[in-house]
């Protein structure tokens, strides 16, 4: 009995009910109040349960315990640690404070849904692998191209890198946890009320606007449309909450010694990338709201009648977006730059202009949103500086690749999978940067734009990019997360399936769309058949291939071989704890007093971790617990 | 072991790419070009894969070799040298790319001025309204000379400029002739112009690029059976044919239902 009013899972199965219930009451007494018929509108009291019922889910799962407590009057400890840090498998279905346990959460939850919306692709994959129509109809082929995108985007790529950086950087600066632990497990919890409210749309006709949920066709859309735009909102407060938290924990909670410069390059990836997330995500989260509103309030910001602009929308949702690529990127650059260092035995090469450029690539970003938009009708003038600009930061994208190459040049490289898949990273990145660059040229963009070789291009970057950064990251902190060694052996077979099937995959659409095939079609010209069919062929055996790196880690978590404190030899904070960290990570203050890279130097050290003083500790914590 | 040079290694790059550019650029073969703006287009595309294959070529050389000559053998505990950059290099390598890109950009710009043929198609060749709709488009012909309305199909004459202006009566659609290299969408609320000159009689397909809800698929002439009709180039004479045919088909309709021309007047 007291489970249910416990924070817990239970707990939110009556009270996310309760609050959409009470919503929809408070709804229709205002509409009978009003005289508005009818009085039991569906779409409004759906999107109001939906609003409602979210807030329910967190209060539920205990996000607002601890400050209803504070304004409630009721006696807070603020030493009390009981939401924090994982005993069992079960903590991690709490509202939990540990930074650590927040990032498993992360991490485990998006990669579920990465599988998800990998699904998603497979099935209309098969679709595609033969010219005419089997398996899908047009709507639920629009749907699932639409739900993959959003899924993989919003609460895949977007928010993975916030939990790999979680779980690493409070590490990596030395400090007990995140700035705001609470604000951090709310930013979790949010997601998987952003996932559930975009894919219960199945229920509603789901949304059929492809990720970009362009209107007008979005005001034409079943009502799952409604909970795309919900969802991104949920996912975008998640993404900027968590944002806020590594500005100021990078900012604030660096380690004494741990000077700017002498951050490692992950944590300055994250400080470009949470800029970014703060200042471009609430352009993507105002766009929605605003079509939310044209959907169901009836206003017309968008709208082709009533003095909207649809054309205002793609500026708006764009100026989000585009940075939003460098959101899913950026982090990935950051753990590269880890991965090659601390595997090929070398500092990274060229420190500060790696550092800059995330700050370069940062800045630009938001200059280049409108290349999306060269056929759209837009101001033609506009396209001009946005061309150069889009071409300009690929200088910054060149000298990290070419860094990174130098990290690699003399150095001993340990071929570990890892550090395989930051290499392969490099190759692929390199051909979706390139096609980027042909891309930004306006009047080849046109030529082929809303083909299949944009499809090519991002998936090179999102996929060629992203995902084997995530893949590198992932291999590269097992041991330090588990305690334990992945299999090598099945890591090398991960990658070279990956490596070689998801080439197979996205290379041949290029071909595709400079030949005219257009993206986001169930059926095409008799032309691409073999094209196709190899496509759905090399997709299928990629998508089978993640479930070797999902069985190695899941079993490897149990038998792997025990890892050690320092398996790989890093000289970055994180290296220095035990596998997995104690709870409140370091046992005192470290000091940092060198570079993060110090490969190659004798007796070279990036920070002192002193042995820690328990008597003194703890009288510390009695006397402010007094004091409160 | 000797040391690797690597000047050397760059032109071997260098030239490795360049033969997967022209390897890429003889295997691929485009559409037809079958619009003078086209081959300005495909030479861009070519002289961009050029530097793209280039910098493939010097990237992936490098990767390949450091990867087989520095490879760390069983139990190697030795540490790479503690280089923390050199910073000639860093500067070349931040300059290199910026030349690339500017010479990018100028490709972009010349052909975006060549192939600027608005003006000229605006006063003296065709001009020709479609207004997108879900599920295929509507072509209204606003020339001076050719005073047809909602015709079915596209027919162009050869050698002619032609001026678009597109609009849509409900979501985005766009208009895309892969064979003209051309696209533009067709927004909501505006009037979007685009323009061409098709060089090659002859019929090509017509794609709409964006997605515009369940029939979508459908909206493209290369899907077989579809219902939306290739464009036609043909002869200006064959064209005049043509037009005095859907004249004299209109007017025999105009009997029965009144239909407006551009100028205002009853046909």
């Amino acid at each position: 009995m007291t489970s249910v009013l416990k924070p817990t899972l239970a707990r939110c199965l009556w009270t996310a009910p309760a609050f959409a219930a009470l919503a929809v009451l408070l709804t229709t007494i205002a509409r009978a109040t009003f005289g508005m018929t009818p009085v039991l509108q569906e779409d409004t009291l759906l999107t109001v349960s939906y609003i409602a019922g979210g807030i329910g889910f967190i209060v539920g799962i205990g996000g607002f315990d601890y400050w209803w407590t504070w304004m409630a009057g009721g006696v807070l400890d603020p030493h009390d640690h009981s939401t924090h840090g994982a005993k069992s498998w079960r903590d991690y279905f709490l509202f939990n404070t540990d930074h650590k346990v927040i990032g498993i959460q992360y991490i485990v939850f998006t990669f579920v849904m990465f599988l998800v919306g990998g699904m998603f692709a497979e099935v209309f994959r098969s679709e595609l692998a033969k010219p005419g129509q089997q398996v899908l109809t047009n709507e639920q082929y629009n749907a699932m191209i639409s739900q993959h995108g959003t899924i993989m985007i919003f609460v895949f790529l977007v928010p993975i890198f916030a939990g790999i950086g979680n779980y690493v950087i409070p590490l990596m600066l030395g400090a007990a946890d995140m700035a705001f632990p609470r604000l951090n497990a709310v930013s979790f919890w949010l997601l998987p009320v952003a996932a559930f409210t975009l894919l219960s749309s199945f229920a509603f006709g789901s949304f059929d606007g492809g990720w970009t949920g362009y209107p007008t066709l979005s005001e034409q859309s079943p009502f799952g449309m409604t909970l795309y735009q919900l969802g991104i909102q949920l996912a975008g407060a998640s993404s900027i909450a968590t944002a806020v938290n590594f500005l100021a924990t990078i900012i604030t909670m660096r380690a004494p010694g741990m000077t700017l410069f002498r951050m490692p390059l992950l944590v300055w990836a994250n400080l470009a990338t949470s800029a970014l997330v703060v200042a471009a995500t609430p352009f993507i989260a105002g766009a929605q709201f605003m079509s939310m509103f044209d959907r169901e309030m009836g206003t017309h910001f968008f709208t082709m009648g009533g003095g909207g602009d649809t054309l205002v929308y793609q500026h708006i949702f764009w100026f989000y977006s585009h940075p939003a690529v460098y959101i899913m990127v950026l982090p990935g650059f950051g753990i590269i730059s880890e991965v090659i260092a601390t595997h090929a035995r070398k500092p990274v090469f060229g420190y500060r202009a790696v550092a800059f450029s995330s700050a370069g690539i940062a800045v630009l970003g938001f200059s280049v949103w409108a290349h999306h938009m060269f056929a759209s009708g837009m101001q033609s003038w506009l396209r001009v500086p946005i061309m150069l600009a889009t071409l300009l930061i690929a200088v910054p994208t060149g000298i990290k690749i070419f860094s990174w190459l130098g990290t690699l040049w003399d150095g001993v490289i340990r071929m570990t999978t890892a550090n395989l898949f930051a290499i392969g990273f490099i190759f692929t990145f390199v051909i979706g940067g390139l096609s980027g660059v042909m891309l930004a040229v306006i009047p080849f963009d046109v030529s082929i734009t809303n083909s299949y070789f944009i499809v090519a291009h991002f998936h090179y970057v999102l996929f060629g990019g992203s995902i084997m950064t995530i893949y590198a990251g992932l291999y590269h902190w097992y041991p330090k997360v588990t305690g334990r060694m992945y299999n090598e052996k099945l890591g090398r077979w991960h990658f070279w399936l990956t490596f070689v099937f998801m080439n197979l995959t996205f290379f041949p659409m290029h071909y595709q769309g400079l030949l005219g095939m257009p993206r986001r079609v169930a059926d095409y010209a008799p032309q691409f058949e073999w094209s196709n069919t190899l496509i759905s062929i090399s997709a299928f055996i990629l998508g089978a291939s993640t479930l070797i790196f999902v069985y190695n880690l899941i079993h490897s978590a149990r038998h792997g071989k025990v890892a050690g404190d320092n398996p790989w030899g890093g000289l970055t904070l994180e290296w220095a704890l035990s596998s997995p960290p104690p709870t409140f990570n370091f046992p005192a203050t470290p000091r940092v007093i060198g570079g993060p890279y110090r490969y190659g130097e004798e007796g070279a050290r990036h920070a002192i971790v002193p042995e820690p003083e328990p008597a003194v500790v703890e009288k510390t914590y009695a006397a402010a617990g007094d004091q409160a | 072991m000797k040391p690797i040079k690597v000047l050397p290694l760059t032109i071997i790059g260098t030239l490795v790419g360049a033969i997967v550019s022209a390897v890429l650029i003889v295997t691929v073969t485009l559409p037809e070009q079958a619009s003078v703006q086209a081959v300005a287009i495909d030479n861009l595309y070519v002289y961009m894969l050029g530097f793209s294959g280039v910098i493939f070529g010097i990237v992936t050389l490098f990767l390949i070799v450091a990867v087989f000559r520095f490879r760390a053998r069983p139990n190697d505990t030795r540490e790479g040298a503690p280089v923390h950059g050199i910073t000639w290099l860093e500067v070349v390598w931040t300059i290199i790319p910026f030349i690339i890109v500017t010479a990018c950009a100028y490709g972009g710009f010349v052909v975006l001025n060549d192939g600027n043929v608005e003006a000229q198609a605006r006063t003296s060749g065709q001009v020709v309204h479609i207004e997108a709709y879900q599920f295929g488009w509507k072509y209204d012909y606003l020339a001076k000379n050719v005073d047809l309305t909602q015709q079915a199909d596209l027919v162009l004459p050869v050698g002619e400029a032609v001026f678009f202006e597109l609009t849509t009566k409900d979501v985005i659609h766009s208009f895309w002739v892969p064979a003209w290299r051309m696209q533009m969408n067709a927004t909501p609320g505006q009037v979007n112009t685009t323009s061409t000159t098709p060089s090659k009689v002859g019929t090509y397909e017509i794609v709409c690029a964006f997605l515009c809800g369940v029939g979508h698929t459908g909206m493209n002439s290369s899907i077989e059976g579809s219902i939306i009709p290739r464009v036609r180039v043909v002869t200006r004479a064959e064209f005049d044919t043509w037009v005095a045919e859907q004249k004299a088909a209109a007017e025999q309709q105009g009997q029965t239902a009144t239909t407006q021309t551009t100028d205002g007047s009853v046909a």
